[in-house]
């Protein structure tokens, strides 16, 4: 079937997993994230040019692309790094408006995040992103909710949202710090 | 199979409101990749985390529901947001190969 003809119906193809790696300069303070195949995320400080980076966390992580099962067209999200549930910490913001307009529909507002620093890394297309939030509505066996997914250039301030990020990290302490 | 028959069957400690649900596998798994890539929409996780993040990776994949398994304890705040995005939570102290074999003995299937 003709790509541009076809409703697409999405898979999730080429899993890979790996860690997302947070860095900083400790020269200019400029944040950088990347995503490695290695199986031991990388602990040392090295020089590029006149940055200095030092790593601040590494998550595991999975990159993953879309495929179609109909007319197989594949979309990379090489881009994509992380998704993130919106909670609502600052109602000035722009995600957490349209999530208030949308939780009581059982709409779920998740923002897709793209490497650092932004300015020079390529971003998620909003069609990418469309195609996204398209995949995780299709995997949907009910109506009962629906999935909208924002970029995270929507959100007003990055450093002190409180929004949910999906990753595997900061969870080893499996009970709570109350109850030990 | 309706999630107030597994929770009767299997005599699970429910955390969260728990609305009327259909229940067509089980995933079990401790890694939030995993479920996000592996997990199916109706499918009851098993797992032993107990972190907020547990509920926004059941509600992108549109879990039924959560069982918390080996007694862990969950706190408050993953509570609270579970019943604010409708995650339902339940939690048992047997471990998650116990609570499958119990699953697979009530009917429960993987899909």
């Amino acid at each position: 079937m003709p790509e541009e003809k076809c409703a697409h119906t999405w898979e999730m193809i080429n899993v890979a997993y790996g860690f997302v790696v947070t860095e900083k300069c400790y020269n200019c303070d400029k944040v950088s994230t990347y995503f490695t195949f290695e199986h031991r995320p990388p602990l040392e400080e090295y020089r590029e040019g006149d940055h200095f980076w030092n790593v601040m966390e590494s998550a595991q992580s999975f990159r993953f692309d879309l495929k179609c099962s109909k007319c197989s067209k594949v979309e990379k999200l090489d881009e994509l790094m992380g998704l993130m549930m919106c909670t609502g910490c600052d109602d000035t913001c722009e995600v957490d408006s349209l999530r208030i307009i949308l939780e009581p529909e059982r709409t779920w507002i998740y923002v897709a995040f793209g490497f650092l620093p932004v300015e020079e890394r390529k971003q998620l297309s909003k069609e990418k992103i469309a195609i996204l939030e398209e995949y995780f509505n299709q995997r949907r066996k009910s109506l009962r909710s629906r999935i909208k997914i924002v970029s995270h250039e929507s959100v007003k301030n990055i450093a002190t949202c409180y929004g949910e990020v999906i990753k595997d990290l900061h969870m080893l302490s499996l009970t709570p710090l109350e109850e030990e | 199979m309706k999630i107030q028959e597994i929770i009767d069957k299997l005599n699970l400690n429910v955390l969260t409101n728990a609305e009327e649900r259909e229940v067509e596998g089980v995933f079990i798994s401790d890694m939030l990749s995993d479920v996000m890539t592996s997990a199916k929409a109706e499918e009851i996780w098993l797992t032993v985390q107990t972190h907020t993040n547990i509920v926004s990776a059941a509600n992108l994949v549109d879990i039924s529901a959560i069982i918390v398994t080996q007694g862990k304890k969950v706190s408050q705040a993953t509570i609270d947001l579970a019943n604010r995005y409708h995650v339902i939570i339940l939690s048992s102290p047997k471990t998650t190969f116990a609570l499958a074999t119990e699953l697979i003995g009530i009917g429960v299937k993987s899909q």
